[in-house]
C-alpha cells in the first residue's frame, strides 16, 4: 500500500454504480445482440475518466475503475476469461445459506428485487488456463488513462480463486485441491499482469467468509476452516513473487442487505485471513453484524508491514454515516494497529453486477464524501491539527 | 421507572408490524368502506394480546401495544380523537411530504424513487396527505379510543410475564404541524389548546396504570425543513414554544410514568441534515418526564452517544437509547448492543441505561421499516445484547 502519509488516506472496495448507458449496453451484449463495440468502448473510457474524477472530487486518495468494465459481477466476470472450465444448470440467484432457512418470507421478498446475475456450477474439464489477455489489457489501458493528470492512485479489483469458482465440481483434475491451485495458477496472470502495470491489486473474496453459512455453519468450524485453509493456500501459491505492498485482500460476509445472523465471526477466521500474503485487508466493519468486530484486532495479530481498510461505512442503508462516526470507528481502530496502518474503507462495493446498486448513485457519492471528511477529522485527532 | 432492577432492562418505540387480518379491517376503515366493527374490535383485541405475547417471548420487558389501535400513523391518529380539525382534499396544495427540507432537495433524485416504492416517506402507499385547517376549539373526544387501547393491552399484559407496559402518544409538536389555522388567534394559543386536549389522553393512560411515551418526531425533523433558510437560533425558538406546550400537557403527571422520544423521522433516507442532538439536548432535557429515548444506532446519529461525556443527564431521570435501527435489514450483533449500552452506561451509570430501538417498526398500520421476520430478529438481538451487558455491568 502507499509510503506512509501523514495522515488516514481513504480507499473502498471497488465497485460503483454504472451509468445508465453503460447498463444499456452490457445488457444487450449479455442478451447477445449485436453492438457498436467501438462506441462502446469510448463510452466506457469516458465513464471511467468520469468515475475517477468523481472519486477524486470525493477525497476518495486510491481510486478505482468502479469495476465498469466487468460484465455479470465482481467475480464470475472471470469465467468468461479462463480456460478449462465449463459453466452449467444456471439459475436464478436465490442466496443459499443458512440466514435464508431462518428468514424464508423475508428472503422470498428480498431477493426478486435485487436484479442479481444468475448463477451455475463451474466445472473444471480440461486444464485451466488464463485467456483474458485481451479483455484486462483493455481493462488496465482505460483504466491508466483515466488516472493521467489525476493526483490519485488506482486499483483494479479481481476475483480470488476461492470466489471465482465457489461451489465447482472437478472433472479433470485428481483432487480438489490440485484444480483450485490450476484456478489459481490461471489467476496469477491476472494479478501480476495488474502489478506490472503499476496500479494497485485488490483481490476480491466474498466467497470465503459466506460460505461458512452457505455450506458449513457453527456445527463445523473446523470442517469450513480446512476448507478455507486450501483457498488461502492457493491465493497465496498465486500471489507468488507479486510484491505485497501492491496487493490487497478483501473479504466480505456478502454484501446482501439482509440478517446475515449466520456469518462466521472474524475471530475465528482472522489467522487465515492473515495469512494471505498481501499488503493490506479490507474487511467490513461499517454495518452493525460486524461493526464490533474492531475488537478482534485487540488481540489478533496484524503481521508487521501489513495495513487494515476497515469498512467504516456500509451499503445496507440509507442513511449517510456521519462524519464523526467514521473518525470514530478510525481512531479506535488507529490506537490499536497504529496510525499508520489505517485506511478508511467501505464495507464492500456498491454495485456487485452492472444491474445491481445498493444504494442510490447520490447517496453512495455522500457516504464516500462522508468517509474522506470522517477520515480528514481521525487524522487531526491522530497526528494533531497539522494533518491535511 | 425505573428503580434499579439489578440489570439492563429492555423496552422499544412502539409501533410494530401489523397482522394481515388486522390490515384488512383497517384498510376498510381507511376507503371508507363497510365493515363488521365487532369483528374488529375482537381481531384487534386478540392482535394485541399475541404481539405482547411475542414481545415477552423476544426478551422485551417494557412492552408496547404495537399501536395496533391507532388508524393512519403514530400521529395523525390523533385526528380520530380530538375535535376542531377538519381534512380538505379541495385545490388547497396538500404538502407532497413530510421532508420538504435540504435532504429532500440535496437528494431528491433518491426521495422520487424510494417514495414511488414505498409511498409517502416510507408509510405505505395507501397513505393520504390531505391538508387539515383548525376550524373550531380543539378538545378532546377520544376517550373511548384510548379506553379500549388501554383495555386491549392490560388485558394483553396479564399474566404475560411483562415487567411494565407503555403506550407511545402524540405530542403536542407532532400533531398535524401542517395546518391551516382558521379558529386560533396565534399559533401559540393553538398550541395551549392542543396541549390541553391531548393531556386528557396522556392522563387516562397513566391512571390506568401505564407508561405514557410521548413521541415527538416532528421536534427534531422540522430542523431540516425550516434550516437554511432559517438560522439554528430561529429553529430552537420554534422548538422552544412547542415544549412550553408539552410541559403544559404533562403537568400534573408523574416523571416516573412518563417518557418522551424524539427522531429525526424513520424513512430511510441520506438525513445528512439533521440537526446534530448536541444543539437541542438542553431543550430535550426541558421537558419533565423521567426517561428520554434518543437514536443511537443509525449511522447518523450513532456517535451522539459521546453528548453525554459534557451534557449532565438530570438527577432521577433515565435513557432509552436506541441500540437497533430500522434502516438497515442487518440484524445487530449482540455483542454491538452490550458495546453500545456499556460505553454509555459509563458515562450516566447503568441504573439509567433502558434498551431500546430507535424507532418504531411501522409508523402507520400500512408501513413496515422492515420485514417482521427482521423486526422480531432485532428485538431478540437487543435483549441478548442486554444481557451481555448487564454480566459485563454487575458482575
Amino acid at each position: 500500500m502507499p509510503r506512509d502519509a501523514d495522515r488516514i488516506l481513504t480507499t473502498h472496495v471497488g465497485s460503483l454504480v454504472r451509468p445508465p448507458k453503460i447498463v444499456e449496453y452490457v445488457d444487450a451484449m449479455e442478451r447477445g445482440l449485436a453492438v457498436d463495440q467501438a462506441a462502446f468502448d469510448e463510452l466506457l473510457q469516458q465513464s471511467i475518466d468520469e468515475v475517477v474524477r468523481r472519486q477524486q472530487q470525493a477525497g476518495i486518495d486510491i481510486v478505482s475503475d468502479g469495476e465498469f468494465g466487468k460484465f455479470r459481477s465482481w467475480n464470475f466476470y472471470v469465467l468468461a476469461r479462463l480456460g478449462g472450465i465449463e459453466e452449467r444448470a444456471i439459475v436464478e440467484s436465490q442466496g443459499g445459506s443458512r440466514d435464508r432457512q431462518l428468514f424464508p418470507e423475508f428472503y422470498a421478498e428480498y431477493f426478486p428485487t435485487q436484479k442479481l446475475p444468475k448463477r451455475g456450477t463451474v466445472y473444471t474439464v480440461g486444464p485451466v488456463k488464463y485467456t483474458g489477455q485481451a479483455a484486462l489489457k483493455k481493462d488496465i489501458d482505460i483504466f491508466k488513462k483515466s488516472l493521467k493528470g489525476v493526483d490519485v492512485e488506482g486499483f483494479l479489483p479481481v476475483v480470488a480463486p476461492a470466489s471465482a469458482v465457489p461451489m465447482f465440481k472437478n472433472e479433470y483434475y485428481k483432487n480438489e485441491e490440485e484444480a483450485i491451485f490450476a484456478v489459481a495458477e490461471a489467476l496469477r496472470e491476472e494479478y501480476k499482469t495488474i502489478v506490472d502495470s503499476g496500479l494497485y491489486v485488490q483481490i476480491d473474496d466474498a466467497f470465503l467468509p459466506y460460505v461458512y453459512d452457505l455450506s458449513f455453519g457453527s456445527a463445523d468450524l473446523e470442517g469450513f476452516r480446512k476448507w478455507a485453509q486450501v483457498r488461502v493456500d492457493a491465493l497465496n501459491h498465486a500471489l507468488q513473487g507479486i510484491p505485497e505492498e501492491k496487493v490487497r485482500y478483501h473479504i466480505c460476509w456478502g454484501s446482501f442487505n439482509t440478517p446475515h445472523v449466520g456469518d462466521v465471526p472474524l475471530r475465528d477466521i482472522v489467522d487465515l485471513v492473515t495469512q494471505v500474503k498481501a499488503g493490506a485487508y479490507c474487511i467490513e466493519m461499517g454495518n452493525p453484524r460486524h461493526e464490533h468486530e474492531w475488537r478482534v484486532w485487540e488481540t489478533a495479530k496484524l503481521p508487521a508491514g501489513r495495513k487494515l481498510v476497515p469498512g467504516v461505512i456500509s451499503h445496507s442503508t440509507n442513511v449517510v454515516e456521519h462524519p464523526e462516526l467514521v473518525a470514530e470507528r478510525l481512531v479506535r481502530l488507529a490506537k490499536i494497529v497504529g496510525r499508520e496502518n489505517v485506511l478508511g474503507g467501505t464495507d464492500c462495493g456498491f454495485a456487485q453486477s452492472p444491474h445491481v446498486r445498493r444504494v442510490h448513485p447520490s447517496i453512495q457519492w455522500a457516504k464516500l464524501e462522508a468517509l474522506a471528511e470522517g477520515a480528514r477529522i481521525a487524522s487531526r485527532e491522530l497526528w494533531g491539527r497539522k494533518a491535511a | 421507572m425505573a428503580k434499579d432492577a439489578g440489570r439492563i432492562l429492555t423496552s422499544h418505540v412502539g409501533s410494530l408490524v401489523r397482522p394481515d387480518d388486522l390490515l384488512a379491517f383497517i384498510a376498510k376503515q381507511q376507503d371508507g368502506q363497510p365493515y363488521d366493527a365487532k369483528a374488529y374490535e375482537d381481531c384487534l383485541r386478540r392482535s394485541v394480546a399475541d404481539v405482547v405475547k411475542k414481545q415477552v417471548g423476544a426478551g422485551v420487558d417494557i412492552v408496547s401495544d404495537g399501536e395496533y389501535g391507532k388508524s393512519i400513523s403514530w400521529s395523525r391518529y390523533i385526528l380520530d380523537r380530538l375535535s376542531g380539525f377538519e381534512e380538505r382534499h379541495d385545490k388547497t396544495p396538500g404538502f407532497k411530504s413530510a421532508v420538504a427540507g435540504k435532504d429532500r432537495r440535496d437528494f431528491a433524485e433518491f426521495y422520487e424513487e424510494y417514495e414511488a416504492n414505498y409511498g409517502f416517506v416510507g408509510m405505505g402507499k395507501t397513505f393520504k396527505t390531505g391538508s387539515w385547517f383548525v376550524t373550531g376549539p380543539i378538545k378532546y373526544t377520544g376517550q373511548a379510543l384510548i379506553q379500549r387501547d388501554i383495555d386491549d393491552i392490560k388485558r394483553g399484559v396479564a399474566g404475560s410475564g411483562a415487567t411494565d407496559a407503555f403506550m407511545p402518544l402524540v405530542a403536542p409538536a407532532s400533531v398535524v404541524p401542517q395546518r391551516t389555522d382558521e379558529f386560533y388567534k396565534s399559533e401559540e394559543e393553538a398550541l395551549f389548546a392542543i396541549a390541553d386536549a391531548v393531556h386528557e389522553e396522556y392522563k387516562a393512560v397513566i391512571d390506568a396504570g401505564l407508561i405514557a411515551q410521548i413521541d415527538d418526531a416532528f421536534l427534531a425533523s422540522v430542523y431540516d425543513v425550516m434550516v437554511p433558510p432559517k438560522t439554528l437560533a430561529e429553529y430552537r425558538k420554534w422548538a422552544e414554544l412547542r415544549i412550553e406546550a408539552l410541559n403544559h400537557a404533562l403537568k400534573g403527571l408523574p416523571q416516573d410514568r412518563t417518557r418522551y422520544h424524539i427522531c429525526w423521522g424513520s424513512w430511510n433516507g441520506p438525513h445528512t441534515n439533521d440537526v446534530a442532538f448536541k444543539d437541542i439536548a438542553d431543550l430535550v432535557l426541558r421537558v419533565n418526564v423521567g426517561g428520554y429515548s434518543l437514536e443511537m444506532a443509525n449511522p447518523r446519529h450513532e456517535h451522539e452517544w459521546r453528548v453525554w461525556e459534557t451534557v449532565k443527564l438530570p438527577e432521577g431521570k433515565y435513557l432509552l437509547p436506541g441500540l437497533v435501527s430500522h434502516a438497515t435489514n442487518i440484524v445487530e450483533h449482540p455483542e454491538l448492543v452490550a458495546e453500545r449500552i456499556v460505553r454509555l452506561a459509563k458515562l450516566v451509570g447503568r441504573e439509567r441505561v433502558v434498551a431500546s430501538t430507535d424507532c418504531g417498526f411501522a409508523q402507520g398500520p400500512f408501513a413496515r421499516r422492515v420485514h417482521p421476520q427482521i423486526m422480531w430478529a432485532k428485538l431478540r438481538a437487543l435483549a441478548e445484547g442486554a444481557r451481555i451487558a448487564t454480566k459485563e455491568l454487575w458482575h
